[in-house]
């Protein structure tokens, strides 16, 4: 599980992708910041340098979205991002929209970001205040890595649950012994909290 | 004090491995006046008065002393602003090969390094063009059609999208800034690289392998050139933004190149095997140097900011100084002594050159009234025809 969701993320996705709702997001923060969000930030040398990835990142997201997901800055900080997942169908979570903070540490690309999630999501990875366990948002981290990759991580977590690190151990129990028990209550929360 | 001559000694060196920058019309700041000193007029003229190498270098020791320090980096930046014409091979290595504890210089270095090869890439950028006109003008009889697909300006466009993402630094998500790669075959921008390695890991940051040293990453040279053939904007843009980085670096920390060329300065007087019988010059250098550093934000701002006149004031005011000092500390001071002979055969130098006249033209005279303190010169000026 764990190798796989890393492995997600490490391939680049190059397919078109399907836009959705979530651009206007993309859209209406990319074009009002830049230099807010510098501004904003305590000045250490390493600024520019993560501002500016932010920013290519942000260009990339907007020219060429990864399927299922958009991601933008939420007001004029550039190191406080929005993103949001669309369940993907056959999973219990299909048909949920749910949303994501994203914050940039200073030294961005070589510190991974803060994911949290806004949405309440019955997952064995995801606690119920959001916290979000994924081994590339902790110790697997690399500097290569972008937002895109990390929301297909997301996503393939959707499809996979790592249940040898969960979060709630109670889901990934039930997971892995009544796993149609779990798709249930999983699809139960997102018609409930996603929607 | 060994510091000082190993500059005085390259200082002609320098100016005949490049005289275009000379002509094109540098600036003639502080770190100039003292070429004019040693100009090879100057030195025949010397060399006729009876003065041997070994007196001058005595006569500049006093002169210079410390403005040497700032001499350096104090031209870099207008040496990078002309664009450099292509220096030797022996230069760029000894350039890569400098400590990386002094990070200013070392960007300041890479760009003083790139333009050469930058130009380089140019010209056979254009010679290859050449070709292929040449190419698609022999071609052009057969099949108008054919030849404009393959006219390089067209060729460049359907691809150049893949080979900028094929190209560009997974860390900085931009065109690599000089490659680096790792022994797993990624390539990444050497300074991003370098941060990768110090702040996550010696890892590579695209597969994780092991990176054996993040310390020795080298520039791939054959990827560089081609990202340089291929996106010259970028890389010009980059290194704009470099060269405006380092600057703003340099001027935020002023006072790291003092202390550290003062500890080499100290080193060096202690392991050099001249020390011996050049001891108290060098251990006045050294005091120097160590009262400079306590106020080092003063007066290296003010170095930054005007050029010539305040240093050889400052400088001047020094001289003073120290010889109030020196008359207060008593004769018995050895080392006050070798100064002071020093510098009466710097003043016996300068009243031969002026004599000689002809050699000398006003502004070079104005230098030697601006390097001394008055004192020395109010009677010899007043008798001079």
């Amino acid at each position: 599980m764990n190798t796989s969701g890393s492995a997600a993320g490490m391939a680049t996705s190059s397919s078109g992708g399907i836009r959705i709702g979530g651009g206007g997001i993309v859209a209406g923060g990319g074009s009002s910041d830049g230099g807010g969000g510098r501004r904003s930030w305590p000045s250490t040398t390493s600024v520019s340098a993560s501002g500016k990835r932010i920013q290519r990142e942000m260009a990339e997201l907007n020219m060429d979205p990864p399927p299922d997901c958009s991601a933008g800055p939420k007001g004029d900080n550039l190191y406080h991002w929005v993103a949001t997942l669309i369940g993907p169908s056959g999973t219990p979570y299909h048909g949920g929209i749910f949303f994501l903070d994203i914050t940039f540490p200073s030294d961005y690309p070589f510190k991974p970001p803060k994911v949290v999630s806004k949405t309440r999501i019955y997952h064995c990875n995801i606690d119920s205040s959001g916290n979000v366990s994924l081994d590339i948002l902790k110790d697997n981290w690399s500097p290569a890595l972008t937002i895109s990759k990390v929301l297909c991580a997301l996503i393939s977590i959707f499809t996979n649950p790592d249940t040898y690190k969960p979060l709630v151990p109670g889901i990934a129990h039930l997971y892995l012994t009544d796993k149609s028990k779990h798709d249930e209550l999983a699809a139960e929360w997102t018609m409930r909290f996603a929607r | 004090m060994v510091n000082d001559e190993v500059v005085v000694i390259k200082s002609p060196h320098q100016n005949s491995r490049n005289p275009p920058q000379k002509s094109k019309g540098v600036a003639q700041n502080g770190g100039d006046g003292k070429e004019t000193l040693f100009s090879p007029r100057f030195r025949s003229v010397a060399a006729m008065a009876g003065w041997d190498e070994e007196a001058l270098m005595m006569a500049s020791i006093v002169v210079e002393d410390t403005p040497d320090r700032h001499f350096k980096q104090k031209k870099r930046p207008t040496l990078q602003s002309l664009k450099t014409p292509p220096t030797n091979s022996r230069r760029k290595r000894r350039g890569q090969r400098r400590s990386p504890s002094s990070l200013p210089v070392v960007a300041l270095d890479l760009e003083d390094d790139e333009t050469p090869t930058e130009s380089e890439t140019k010209k056979e950028m254009t010679e290859s063009t050449t070709v292929r006109d040449k190419e698609n003008k022999r071609s052009g009889s057969q099949s108008d059609a054919q030849s404009s697909i393959i006219s390089p300006s067209s060729s460049a466009i359907p691809c150049i999208d893949r080979l900028r993402e094929e190209l560009s630094c997974a860390v900085c998500l931009e065109v690599c800034f000089e490659p680096s790669t790792t022994p797993c075959g990624h390539s990444f921008c050497k300074k991003c690289l370098r941060s990768a390695a110090d702040k996550c890991g010696k890892k590579c940051p695209k597969c994780r392998q092991l990176i054996s040293n993040g310390r020795s990453c080298t520039v791939n040279t054959v990827l560089w050139n081609t990202i340089q053939m291929l996106f010259p904007q970028e890389v010009e843009a980059r290194k704009a933004a470099g060269a405006l980085n380092s600057r703003q670096a340099q001027r935020q920390s002023p006072t790291r190149p003092n202390h550290t060329n003062a500890r080499n300065r100290a080193v060096q007087a202690l392991s050099s095997p001249e020390s011996g019988n050049r001891s108290p010059s060098s251990r006045r250098g050294y005091q120097i140097t160590r009262r400079q550093s306590v106020q080092p934000s003063r007066l290296s701002r003010r170095r930054n900011e005007l050029p010539s006149q305040d240093q050889d004031a400052a400088l001047a005011l020094r001289l003073q100084r120290e010889e109030f000092m020196g008359a207060f500390r008593g004769p018995d001071d050895e080392y006050r002594n070798s100064f002071a002979i020093a510098r009466a055969n710097l003043r016996a130098m300068a009243s031969r050159a002026i004599r000689a006249r002809g050699f000398f033209n006003h502004a070079e005279k104005k230098k030697w009234f601006q390097v001394l303190p008055l004192p020395y010169y109010s009677h010899k000026v007043a008798k001079e025809p």
